[in-house]
């Protein structure tokens, strides 16, 4: 078997590594589900899985636009388009979702999780309405879901990268769709696993829950994307 | 609830199993065959959603039917090109597979994430399962076979219709439930509109088929057109039975303050 060879170990080691990347992501993410939608909780107003996985997705884009354009790039250069991709794609959802929240809701952006915002020292307990979990999307919010989605995105590149490297040989033009469809798999399966973790809801990397959750969270997602590494490789096995 | 009879878990398990893999293995001499094959997984998928997103997963149910056909296709494109040499035992491994990625999910889920759900580990083994032959399915009606080099790389991966039946696969099986859940909530009724989320999809699987194998995709779309049109009249049917046991208390009555 080609198993032991170590560049194969240290191979599957960077899916494990990208899967716990986007598991990661996940976590700094500000994530309001339904009562979001309402503006009764911090964050934006969707699951956890739509917000991972569709900064993912554009981060997975715009890495292999990088790949496509320059086969020869190395690796930090393809995880770099891809964060870069992610972050802004979740920063303009972020920013739109803002405005509405802002003049359209009409409510103060406050976390109800922390009495002072770490980054801008606002008080933010004052600001919460009655009955609510805070309201928007919080300085701290905002840098800490760009900061996790960067991750996110740096994750999808890595595991598109480490496929490429695999398929690219055996099929060539065809590489592209099947790691990229393999890739989006990884993605779901990972940005699921932390969403059950955090129940749903999660603000940000200052969110108490944080800490509470993130260790078991990202333990599970190692084992079960190294899993996914070993059964990517065994596939490339299949296609000479 | 107790006194209506719904069908076993089990019975719709050999239900969805069954059906799924003869489908697929028929799929080379009758490509119609495949997407029939996906709709029985369907069915059987959307129950194994019903029974675990009854408890209340805390992130809506769509995130289940997404973990599914994320677990599915990875299982699918393995079992698919490790049995290059005996293309007969593909779909069986791709199964077997899937069922072992979704057990270890479902322990890690139960075990280490703590989420306090008894049937968990049971049925995100049989979500993956069923996601798995989903994929297997529908792609096998879009390329006319199941051989991942040959067919299934240039005919659905190559122009994207994989991405389609990855999406609209896990719609169709999260579907029924995420619009069915309530109180009142029955499982033949679910079932019904499982049977026609899964046939809307075979009807699109035919268009698809219509580019790839020409005049045999406009019998799989017409075929899924009908099953629709059928299991959307149950399905409404059964949400009318269901709604004449719905009783209206009239107002609130008035009372002098």
């Amino acid at each position: 078997m080609v198993f032991l060879d170590p560049q194969t170990l240290i191979d599957i080691l960077l899916i494990g590594l990208s899967g716990t990347l986007i598991c990661l992501a996940v976590h700094f993410i500000p994530v309001g589900g339904a009562p979001a939608a309402m503006a009764q909780a911090t964050g934006i107003g969707t699951g956890t899985v739509e917000l991972a996985a569709g900064s993912g997705l554009v981060g997975l884009i715009t890495s292999s636009y990088m790949y496509a354009y320059e086969p020869n790039a190395s690796m930090p250069l393809v995880m770099a388009a891809g964060a870069l991709g992610a972050a802004v794609m979740l920063a303009s959802t972020m920013l739109a979702g803002g405005l509405i929240y802002a003049y359209g809701v009409a409510v103060p952006f406050a976390s109800a999780q922390v009495k002072k915002d770490p980054i801008t020292g606002e008080r933010q307990d004052i600001y919460v309405s009655k009955g609510t979990q805070g309201q928007g999307i919080p300085t701290i919010c905002f840098v800490s879901g760009v900061v996790g989605s960067a991750l996110g995105g740096a994750g999808g590149g890595l595991i598109y990268f480490v496929l490429m490297q695999y398929y690219s040989p055996l099929i060539s033009t065809s590489a592209a769709a099947v790691a990229g469809v393999f890739t989006m798999g990884v993605f779901y399966v990972n940005s699921v696993i932390p969403s059950y973790g955090v129940g749903g809801t999660i603000e940000g990397v200052h969110d108490p829950k944080f800490r509470r959750v993130v260790p078991k969270d990202v333990f599970t997602s190692i084992v079960v994307s190294m899993l996914c590494g070993i059964v990517a490789i065994l596939i490339a096995g299949g296609m000479s | 609830m107790s006194e209506i009879k719904e069908i076993s878990p089990n019975n719709l398990v050999l239900f969805g199993l069954i059906g799924g893999l003869i489908g697929v293995y028929l799929s080379p001499t009758l490509p119609i065959a495949g997407a029939l094959g996906a709709i029985c997984a369907v069915i059987w998928g959307a129950d194994a959603v019903r029974r675990v997103a009854k408890y209340g997963l805390g992130t809506g149910v769509p995130s289940i039917g997404q973990i599914a056909l994320g677990m599915g296709i990875i299982a699918a494109m393995f079992g698919l090109a490790i049995m290059k040499s005996q293309p007969l035992a593909g779909p069986v491994v791709a199964v077997i597979t899937a069922s072992v990625i979704g057990f270890v999910i479902g322990w890690f889920a139960q075990n280490v994430i703590k989420m306090k759900i008894p049937v968990m580990i049971r049925c995100m083994t049989e979500i993956a399962a069923s996601g798995a032959i989903i994929i297997l399915g529908y792609s096998a009606a879009v390329a006319g076979n199941y051989d991942f080099v040959n067919n299934l790389i240039p005919l659905v991966f190559d122009n994207g219709v994989i991405l389609f039946i990855f999406w609209v696969g896990a719609v169709a099986m999260l579907h029924p439930f995420n619009a069915c859940l309530g109180p009142d909530e029955r499982q033949k009724r679910m079932l019904y509109l499982a049977g026609s989320t899964g046939a809307s999809t075979m009807a699109i699987v035919g268009l698809a088929a219509i580019m790839t194998l020409g005049a045999s995709g406009a019998i799989t779309m017409l075929l899924g057109i009908v099953l629709w049109l059928i299991f959307y009249k149950k399905f409404w049917d059964e949400v009318y039975n269901d709604a004449a046991s719905v009783v209206g208390t009239g107002l609130i009555p008035k009372t002098e303050a």
